[in-house]
Order: C-alpha cells, then sequence, then structure tokens
C-alpha cells in the first residue's frame, strides 16, 4: 500500500478548503473529495445572506484572502412604518434610539458595551483550540485556566455578571433593559438566529454572546455581506487551491474510511475508488462523520450515544424570490433597502414562532432576515432566511412547501404591500433539502446547535473536541468543531494546526 | 399500572412454591427483584451436598437476554472482548465487556445457537447497552430473565442425577457445550456450566415446566445425594473455584461512582479474556489496547493461601513495611482444600512480581469480641478448586 497523497479533506466547504490550502502551504500532498458537483458546500447557494468578516488569523494563514466585505446596517421593520436602522456606531445608534426612547438609547450602549466586553473576554478563547479536559495535560489545564482568569480579570462586579447571564434567556435580560418592543426584537432575532431556541430558552444569551465573539465583539457592527456575493468567496478560495495545487475531485462521495490497525488510512468513493492517504481530514458533520465514515461498528457504545444525542435539528430555511421589480417597503428609502431587513418585532411575536418548531410543526407567521439583491438593476431579487422552519416538520415539506412559501409571502406583503405582483420565481430550501443535497445531518447551518452542552471542549462531542475523532488519522475540520459555523474559517485553520502539531 | 412501588413484593420465581417448601430456616434475599432463599437448612450442609452429591440452585433471576438478527454473531464479538468470531454453534463462552474505558462493566456467559441466535446471561442488568451498542448492527435485543426459568445443577453426582431425569448421553456434553432436549414433554436446554468449579449443568426452559423439572430432578437425584443450595453455599463453592462476582471482586464501571474503582479486565485477572488482535473492533479496545501497551495497569486480583485457619473476610493486606496494598475481596476456609483462601485486589507490583512477604490484617470474631490476627500470604493461583472430574467427557456416572 503506498500513501499517494499526504492528506485527503472530505468535502470541499469552505472549512474544508481552508485546512486543505493550510496544509498544502506546509508542503503537504493534498486530495479534496467533494460529493457535490460544485465546491462550496452551504456557500454554494448562499443558503446564508449575512456573514461575519474573516479573521485575520485565517487569512493571514492562506497568505492573505483577497475578499471583500461590505458593512451592513440592520434595519428592524416595523408594520406602522417605525422602522429602527442600526449601524454599529454607538453614536449614530444612540441618536436612533433615542427617538425612540432616550431611557432605551443610554440603555443600549450599556448593554451594548456589557455584551462587548464579555465578548472579547471569550475572544481568544474562540480562535484557538479548546482545551480537552479528558486529556488531563498541563496545557490544556492552563487553557481553561486562561479563560477563567479572561473573564475574572473583568473585575468581579463583572464576573458576577457573566456567571448570572451565562445560562440566561435573551428576553429577560432585554425586558430588563430596554422598554421599545422592536429593538428587544431585533436584538433577540440575532440571539436566536440558526439555533433551536426561543427568546425565553435558557442559553439564548450565551448563543448571542458566542455571535459576538466572531462578529467584531459588536452586535451590529459585525454583519457584511461578501462583495460579489458567496460565489465570489468559493472562487477566490478555488484560485489560492489551485495555487497551492490542491487537488479537487468533485463528484466523489466518500462511502466510508479505510483503517487499518484501527488507523485511518485512506477512503473508499461510492464508485469503488480506493484512495490511500497518511492523514483524513473529514468537513463533513459530526454524525455523518462518525456514523458513516467511521462505521458505527468502530465505534464504543459511549460514543455513539454522544453522537446520537448530539443536537442538529435544522431551523432556517431560505427562500429566494426572484423579481421583475424593487418592490416598495412602506416607509424605507434606499439606504435602509440596502440594509439587513429583519421582520421580528416583538420578543412575544418570536417567541409565538417559536412554539410550533418546539413539537416539529411550522409558524405561519416565522421571523425573517432578508437581504434585497441588485436593487439597481432590472432583475433585482430577494433573498429570505426563514427561522423556525423546521426540520423534518410534522406537516411533511412535500405538502406544505407552497403554502408555507405563501404564508412568508403574505407576512411580507405586510412590509411590502406590493411584494405579489413584483415576484417572477420563488424557490425555497427547507432543512430537508440541506441534509438531502449538501449532506448535513438534520440540514443544520452549523452542523449543531450552538449550546452549553456543544460548545468549547464538548463541541461536537467531548473526547473529540480538538478537530480528533476516536479514530487515529481521522480528523474534522467543519461547523461541528469549535467555535461553530458561521463562515469564519476558524474550524479548518485550527484543524490543520491540530494535524501539523500531530505530524 | 400501578407506579406505586412501596408495596410491590419481590417477584416470585417460577420455582417459587418449590423452594419456600424446601426452606428450613425461611431466609431468603432479593437477588435481582426476585425473593430468594440464601440457605435452605445449614450452609455447611449444602455445600457438601454440592461437593459431594448433587446441588440444585434456582437461577432464575440472572438476567438473560436474547440476541436475534442477521449481525448477531458480528454484534457480540463486538460487544465483548474475547473473539467470538470462530465459536461454534450450540456452546457456550465466558465473557466479559468493558465500557469506552476498558473498564469492565461485568462478566457472563454467551450462549450461542446459530449465527442469528445468541443468549447472554449475566448480574448487572444491560439491556440498555445492549439496546445502545446494537445502533448500526441488524439485532433486536429482548429481556429474556422473565420468561425462562433456569436451574443449576452442580455436583459430581449432577450428570447421573439428569440422566435419569430423561438427559439421555449428557455424559457425552463437553464442558461449555449445549444440548436441546425434549424431557417430559417439555423442551429444555441442557449446558454443561456452572459457578461451583465442578462437574455441572445449567437448565434452561419455559416457566411453565419449572415445577415440573424441579419435582422431577429431585426424585432423580433421590438416591444421589441432591439437595437444594443457596447462595451462601454457592459464595463458598465460587471462592473455591476461584470465580470471580461482579461488585464483591470489583465494581462494575456503570455502577461505580468514584472512577478509580473501576477496574480493566487486567486489573481483574481477565486480560486472557481480552482478545486485542480481534479483527474487528469491540468496545473498549482502544483503551484496553494503550493499556496493554503502556502497561499501566495499577491493581492485579489474585489468590492469597493465608496462614492459620480464620478465614480473613475484608481484610486489608500489608508489606513487610506495614503499608496497605490491597484488600481481601472474598474469603472463606476451604472445607474440601482444607486451606485458608482468599480472592484479594492487590496494587501492583504486589501480586505481579512481589508475591511474598505480604500479611494480612484478620479480625476475628470470638462471642463479641475480636481477635487481631497478623497472618503471613502466599500469592497463588486463584483457582483454588478443580477436579480432574469438572472437565472429563464422558462424565462421571455413579449408580
Amino acid at each position: 500500500m503506498s500513501d499517494n497523497y499526504d492528506v485527503i479533506v472530505i468535502g470541499a466547504g469552505h472549512n474544508g478548503l481552508v485546512c486543505a490550502n493550510i496544509l498544502a502551504k506546509k508542503n503537504r500532498k493534498v486530495l479534496i473529495c467533494e460529493a457535490r458537483e460544485n465546491c462550496g458546500g452551504l456557500l454554494e447557494e448562499s443558503i446564508t445572506n449575512f456573514v461575519p468578516q474573516i479573521p485575520l488569523s485565517v487569512s493571514s494563514s492562506l497568505g492573505g484572502l483577497p475578499v471583500k466585505y461590505k458593512a451592513k446596517s440592520s434595519i428592524a421593520l416595523s408594520e406602522s412604518g417605525q422602522h429602527i436602522r442600526l449601524v454599529g456606531n454607538q453614536h449614530i445608534d444612540h441618536k436612533v434610539i433615542s427617538g425612540f426612547s432616550s431611557k432605551d438609547a443610554d440603555r443600549y450602549v450599556e448593554f451594548h458595551d456589557k455584551m462587548s466586553s464579555f465578548s472579547k473576554a471569550l475572544g481568544s478563547f474562540m480562535m484557538a483550540s479548546p482545551p480537552r479536559i479528558m486529556n488531563n495535560t498541563f496545557s490544556d489545564y492552563f487553557k481553561l485556566f486562561k479563560l477563567g482568569m479572561n473573564v475574572r480579570m473583568l473585575g468581579k462586579k463583572k464576573f458576577n455578571e457573566f456567571a448570572r447571564m451565562i445560562g440566561l434567556n435573551i428576553a429577560d435580560e432585554l425586558e430588563d433593559n430596554f422598554e421599545n418592543t422592536l429593538l428587544q426584537g431585533l436584538i433577540a432575532h440575532d440571539a436566536v438566529l440558526g439555533s433551536n431556541l426561543g427568546p425565553r430558552s435558557p442559553g439564548s444569551l450565551i448563543n448571542l454572546l458566542f455571535r459576538m465573539a466572531t462578529h467584531d465583539n459588536s452586535i451590529f457592527g459585525g454583519i457584511y455581506e461578501i462583495d460579489g456575493g458567496s460565489k465570489a468567496f468559493v472562487d477566490t478560495l478555488l484560485d489560492i487551491s489551485n495555487k497551492n495545487k490542491v487537488e479537487i475531485k468533485t463528484s466523489s462521495s466518500v462511502k466510508r474510511c479505510i483503517t487499518e490497525n484501527d488507523k485511518a488510512v485512506g477512503v473508499e468513493l461510492h464508485n469503488g475508488e480506493k484512495i490511500y492517504a497518511k492523514k483524513i481530514i473529514s468537513n463533513a458533520d459530526p454524525r455523518s462523520t462518525y456514523f458513516s465514515l467511521l462505521g458505527t461498528e468502530n465505534l464504543d457504545t459511549d460514543v455513539k450515544r454522544r453522537i446520537k444525542h448530539h443536537r442538529s435539528k435544522g431551523k432556517v430555511a431560505k427562500l429566494s424570490l426572484s423579481l421583475n421589480k424593487q418592490p416598495e417597503f412602506i416607509n424605507c428609502d434606499k439606504d435602509d433597502l440596502e440594509s439587513r431587513m429583519v421582520i421580528a418585532p416583538s420578543i412575544d411575536y418570536i417567541e409565538e414562532a417559536f412554539n410550533p418548531s418546539k413539537f416539529d410543526k411550522l409558524s405561519m407567521e416565522p421571523i425573517l432576515e432578508m437581504k434585497l439583491k441588485n436593487s439597481d438593476q432590472s432583475n433585482p431579487a430577494l433573498d429570505i432566511q426563514v427561522q423556525y422552519a423546521s426540520y423534518g416538520a410534522q406537516e411533511g415539506w412535500g405538502n406544505i412547501k407552497d403554502n408555507y412559501v405563501d404564508a412568508v409571502i403574505k407576512l411580507i406583503e405586510k412590509y411590502a404591500p406590493d411584494i405579489q405582483s413584483c415576484i417572477e420565481t420563488k424557490a425555497i430550501v427547507t432543512p430537508d433539502d440541506i441534509e438531502k443535497n449538501f449532506h448535513v445531518t438534520g440540514g443544520h447551518w452549523h452542523h449543531g446547535e450552538i449550546q452549553i452542552d456543544q460548545l468549547f471542549m464538548l463541541r461536537p462531542i467531548p473526547g473529540a473536541s480538538q478537530y480528533r475523532t476516536h479514530l487515529d488519522g481521522l480528523y474534522m475540520c467543519g461547523a461541528g468543531t469549535h467555535p461553530g459555523g458561521g463562515l469564519t474559517g476558524i474550524p479548518g485553520r485550527n484543524a490543520a494546526q491540530a494535524i501539523l502539531e500531530d505530524a | 399500572m400501578n407506579r406505586d412501588l412501596r408495596f410491590t413484593a419481590l417477584k416470585k420465581t417460577p420455582f417459587h412454591s418449590r423452594t419456600s417448601l424446601a426452606s428450613r430456616t425461611n431466609k431468603y434475599y432479593n437477588w435481582n427483584g426476585f425473593t430468594v432463599p440464601t440457605e435452605y437448612s445449614t450452609t455447611e450442609l449444602e455445600y457438601t451436598a454440592a461437593r459431594n452429591g448433587t446441588s440444585v440452585m434456582d437461577l432464575t433471576p440472572m438476567c438473560k437476554y436474547m440476541i436475534y438478527g442477521s449481525d448477531a454473531n458480528r454484534f457480540v464479538d463486538y460487544l465483548v472482548t474475547r473473539d467470538l468470531s470462530q465459536m461454534e454453534d450450540n456452546t457456550v463462552a465466558y465473557i466479559i465487556w468493558c465500557n469506552e474505558d476498558g473498564k469492565v462493566m461485568d462478566d457472563g456467559t454467551i450462549f450461542k445457537f446459530s449465527n442469528t441466535k445468541f443468549m447472554l446471561c449475566c448480574a448487572v442488568k444491560i439491556y440498555n447497552w445492549l439496546h445502545d451498542s446494537a445502533e448500526g448492527f441488524d439485532v433486536s435485543c429482548e429481556d429474556a430473565t422473565d420468561t425462562t426459568a433456569a436451574l443449576a445443577i452442580q455436583g459430581p453426582t449432577s450428570c447421573s442425577t439428569l440422566k435419569n431425569y430423561g438427559a439421555d448421553d449428557l455424559e457425552l456434553l463437553k464442558p461449555f457445550g449445549m444440548k436441546q432436549y425434549n424431557i417430559n414433554g417439555y423442551d429444555v436446554l441442557i449446558s454443561r456450566t456452572g459457578f461451583t468449579g465442578d462437574l455441572g449443568y445449567e437448565l434452561w426452559t419455559d416457566p411453565a415446566n419449572a415445577e415440573n423439572m424441579w419435582d422431577s430432578i429431585m426424585e432423580a437425584g433421590k438416591e444421589l445425594k441432591i439437595r437444594p443450595f443457596g447462595m451462601h453455599a454457592l459464595e463458598m463453592t465460587r471462592i473455591e473455584a476461584g470465580f470471580i462476582q461482579t461488585n464483591t471482586d470489583f465494581m462494575a464501571a456503570e455502577d461505580s461512582l468514584r472512577p478509580v474503582r473501576m477496574r480493566s479486565p487486567y486489573e481483574i485477572g481477565m486480560g486472557w479474556l481480552v482478545h486485542l488482535n480481534k479483527e474487528s473492533y469491540f468496545v473498549g479496545k482502544r483503551a484496553l489496547k494503550k493499556e496493554k501497551e503502556t502497561g499501566n495497569s495499577e491493581r492485579c486480583l489474585v489468590g492469597l493461601d493465608i496462614d492459620g485457619d480464620k478465614p480473613a473476610v475484608g481484610s486489608v493486606i500489608y508489606n513487610e513495611k506495614k503499608e496497605d496494598i490491597g484488600i481481601v475481596t472474598a474469603a472463606m476456609w476451604s472445607p474440601t482444600m482444607k486451606r485458608n483462601v482468599a480472592l484479594a485486589s492487590l496494587k501492583r507490583p504486589y501480586g505481579i512480581k512481589i508475591k511474598e512477604n505480604i500479611f494480612a490484617e484478620i479480625y476475628h470474631p470470638e462471642e463479641l469480641e475480636y481477635k487481631k490476627i497478623w497472618a503471613k500470604c502466599k500469592v497463588v493461583k486463584r483457582q483454588f478448586f478443580s477436579p480432574e472430574r469438572r472437565n472429563k467427557v464422558p462424565a462421571d456416572l455413579y449408580e
């Protein structure tokens, strides 16, 4: 048996590409096997509209990443036309909120500062590989100690506040601070986005902190749109791959990992082809990695249990409307339309939308995050994130898809009365579709809930948190690993570092 | 269903009408939710029957699980540390199984009917474990504890007793073999297995046949010194045989609150049951391989031959510097061997490299006073009693 490659990466999602390129730059011979015809994974069809900027540490380890971002402001739409638009600049935002409530405006600045200091304390922890407590090594304990110190160094008062907030729900915190329900709705929306939580679910606050930690430590300042769309991003990564001589095999779905003496030594494709390498890296979600690639017969019972209990039910659908003209949103100017538009008018509204999803049912009044594309051209389009579009909905996505799309459009109609007449075509990608088309279990954005039981050294499962799986030679680099999804490339970079450490 | 368990009686085994008649002492205990006698007459008498005649014990409370399915063989091989891939039909194997850390969860016996049907017998309930382990295998597991009546027939005359009962050619059955019989019009599975370290058999049948089976066997053994025996006598015989008992000689991994109390197979003398060169993976293999390679096993379970005649029950074991090096998990004065024996869990290298100058501190009760004895011990093979007749084929027969 000969090692044809140093490394095989399974899946050409952005994390897989980042990981492959960092390794290739270190003179590793890398092959990427991608099941789909195209690379980019969930990026490919712009599953997400708004993203954080790629951290400097990631782009520098790639030798620079020529991707341009456009900063976006956020607008909370109100049926009455009294929208709130926030840009991420405290002075401007204070002024905007003062127009509604001067008390809220002051509180907003305080809240923003407090949350930012917490997310900064988490910050360095977010970029590096998490400690593995089962290892009992000094460096792992030191990392944990450092995180504890980071938080403790905030001062006693803030430390207590941090401890109070860790398990808190976002609704309580917002209601304690603000009286404007639209503002509450906007922040609560960002806290629950992409998760399986409502604003009143415990743990929804840490979800927001986590999001902030990857979004410039800012609630509304870290939202960007990639110039040229996610296609430009994928193309850039492919260019770099080309330069680094990373081989990419598309339409090559991996069936399983080949093992020898309980060590991963290669992959077998569905067409029967076998390719060997020294190290195998999976960009797939944890469940697929463990149950399909590694195989249930190679796992300890306890590991099977943990993977089975891994929570990864997707809750976000993507609705794309192509339009023949730009719809008129009530009381919105050009800048407003350029913004990230959010329909989540209050905490109670979001909670109502969340309620059916607890029972795997669909709410006909979901929460929406919208992006108007090509607004100045003749073929504008509206991309919509629909939250609480449950994976495996009881109603059956096959039966209800059209009704659901109509319900969403009807909802938008309240804010843009002429939307119906503008629509040319409509296409929806449900979590079930994501699972089927992109091979992501549960169709979850982050390959698994961002929740306290699946964070840091518990992500994706205890014992596999440092990008290494239970099988020697098999690694993970996807969003299912620390720190999670969100188009940061951090999991990919950290995984590459773990592999280089082991070599 | 009435969920108030405060007034729910312990279950009675299908033999209860017979065991309760045989009981002269009215001493019972709770074994896995069933009420069964600890002693029928006197433990010494029952022990003597087991070593010289035939002893009968109600085994029904043992956990019994059926495993069916096209992957059944592959599944049991995955579940346990022993290589069962070449196991023959109609045989039984002694097994242990571990968790992911390579710590022993329990020991037991596995009965193979065919590649698609097995029965697992053990002390600790593991239905959930079986169910969760089965993920990815085409198998179904079924708890057969309440639906199978089991009787242990042990002792030198046990084969003759069972032949009288109707088990033709039973003497030809090899140790760890099993055979399906039809006796008195019902099916009985007879396996040459047991927990006494002597010639002996275990019988498995539908609970409906239990009373007839008990009565017929008692009748068949009338001239062969047959006697029911309880848990206390069994405890004596199993110590002599050097058999370990879960939660007595070691803590089951899932039952121990303190991680340091969990034991790997190498630490309880079960290393011979771990087949690391088994081709397929089994639960705990990675951890066990690491332990074997690094040799960082901390304890060992050994047999002790102790000076004097006072059983070292619960004794702490010391080296010559009076440093605590372990504890006795089971001890007795062996009437058959005329030796003072014990099983002890020692901290390595004691018991492995250092076998001399080991002492037991024995507190011997003498009518409300304790006599403290400092007794010298010798590390010996755990199997204190293993007569030739145990494995003889054909088995000894008596008139």
